[in-house]
């Protein structure tokens, strides 16, 4: 239907008498109109002569649309199928793969680096418990450390200190035993003068006697 | 008679304003063969830019990236994301397959609606998007049903064609039917929705000149957008179908 309806509308374009015989004149370019074209020419020219405008074009155009398909199946189509698989080929090695493979890589890479993030917070949990680690073990040397020195100082203190009582209780011992010695010494000395100091006593007492 | 002539010129003027033109093709001929000249033009400027970005973009890949290789790493997981969920954990190889469907889907459609093709004329027939041409759609639907069909018998050799008889024999036909209707629906789907978006834009361009098609153009983008959207995201699940394990 639409063809008859531009079928018929093409006859009024390539009807009219003097611009337009120059187009249907071309047409011979083309194969197939070839063997309709002197019978056109002949017509048009008839009909110029005869100047009955509207009746005659319409069979030579009839013919020639006759030929005006939508349905008209020849070789493009395969030619559209090669030239399809051509852009498909090309079009793989050049954008489909390459972009393609680039992509994944860099999905791979990217994935990668994400995993690898995660893999260094789990790392770095360790290397903190170690170094809590290393420093408990430094707090536990030196606390060890402090109390051997303590324990050092402190005997060493005790063993000074004690020589030192035992000095002293060694010259308070001499210094006793002298003291007693002179208590004695004196007491014998005293001893001794105490007959004359009682006779003397007794003397002045009694000097009268 | 002059009155039918000047009539006639009016409207020939008009329809030159609105440039409909369907079903025409500008024809090479190859080997004896016809070929759409304006689609293959087309299809060459549409990879083109394809790999022209592409390669610009992706030359000296950033690990952080910017601008284009942003954009293109966006577009490559958007892909890869559409492959996973329709075909499975087993979706690398198919993604580009997959990718360059809808990529040159998109591209092609969006071709048609932002690229002033119709600057450049042709001796017959007009540029369009590439996938407003049946053959490019039934070429990328063919290509399709064979990707699925190697698919599931590399996958699962021969014993894949025990899909038709599941889950009951009485299936057959049905089942057979479907890898026919599938490269059909696709292809057709695509270039109608294609054709049509353009056809409204041209029928209303030439009918109301300026503001009124411009919503029209925006839907169009969007439709062309997901049509690509659709066409990659069932050839994955066709693809997916075929390898998945049927039990």
């Amino acid at each position: 239907m639409a063809n008859m309806i531009m079928a018929s509308s093409k006859t009024l374009i390539t009807s009219p008498p003097a611009p337009k015989t120059p187009p249907t004149l071309t047409l011979p370019l083309i194969s197939k109109p070839l063997k309709f074209s002197p019978k056109t020419l002949s017509f048009t020219l008839a009909t110029t002569l005869a100047t009955t405008l509207a009746a005659t074009p319409l069979p030579s155009l009839a013919e020639e649309f006759e030929k005006a398909q939508l349905f008209d199946f020849d070789l493009t189509l395969p030619i559209i199928a090669a030239e399809f698989l051509f852009l498909m080929f090309t079009l793989d090695k050049l954008y489909y793969s390459p972009l393609g493979s680039f992509m994944d890589k860099r999905d791979a890479e990217i994935k990668e680096k994400l995993s690898s993030v995660k893999d260094t917070s789990a790392e770095v949990k360790q290397l903190e418990e170690q170094a809590a680690a290393v420093m408990r073990a430094a707090r536990a040397e030196i606390s060890a450390a402090l109390n051997q020195m303590k324990k050092e100082t402190a005997a060493e203190v005790d063993a000074k200190l004690a020589e030192g009582r035992k000095k002293v209780e060694a010259e308070l011992q001499e210094a006793l035993l002298q003291l007693e010695k002179q208590k004695e010494d004196t007491i014998k000395s005293l001893d001794s003068q105490i007959a004359a100091l009682s006779q003397e006593i007794v003397n002045k007492v009694l000097p009268v006697q | 008679m002059n009155v039918l002539s000047c009539s006639i010129n009016t409207l020939n003027g008009l329809y030159d304003l609105s440039g409909v033109e369907v079903g025409q093709h500008f024809y090479w001929k190859i080997g004896g063969f016809q070929v759409h000249g304006q689609v293959l033009i087309t299809s060459w400027v549409v990879i083109a830019i394809l790999l022209g970005s592409a390669a610009l973009a992706v030359r000296n890949p950033q690990t952080i990236p910017t601008g284009g290789q942003n954009f293109f790493e966006y577009v490559l997981e958007f892909i890869r994301d559409v492959s996973k969920t329709q075909i499975g954990e087993e979706y690398g190889p198919w993604v580009p397959f997959i990718g360059t469907m809808f990529l040159f889907i998109f591209v092609s459609n969006w071709s048609g609606a932002l690229l002033p093709w119709k600057l450049i004329q042709l001796p017959h027939g007009e540029l369009a998007a590439p996938t407003n041409d049946i053959n490019t759609t039934v070429a990328l639907a063919l290509l399709t049903s064979v990707a699925y069909f190697y698919a599931g018998l590399s996958k699962k050799g021969l014993s894949y064609f025990g899909k038709y008889i599941q889950p009951t024999p009485i299936l057959l036909p049905i089942n057979i039917l479907e890898d026919f209707t599938k490269p059909l629906s696709l292809s057709f789907r695509l270039f109608g929705n294609i054709l049509a978006d353009e056809l409204v834009v041209v029928v209303l361009v030439s009918l109301v000149p300026s503001v009124v098609p411009i919503p029209v153009m925006f839907l169009g983008l969007f439709t062309s957008g997901i049509q690509a959207l659709i066409f990659a995201t069932l050839a994955a699940a066709y693809i997916g179908e075929s390898m998945e394990g049927h039990h």
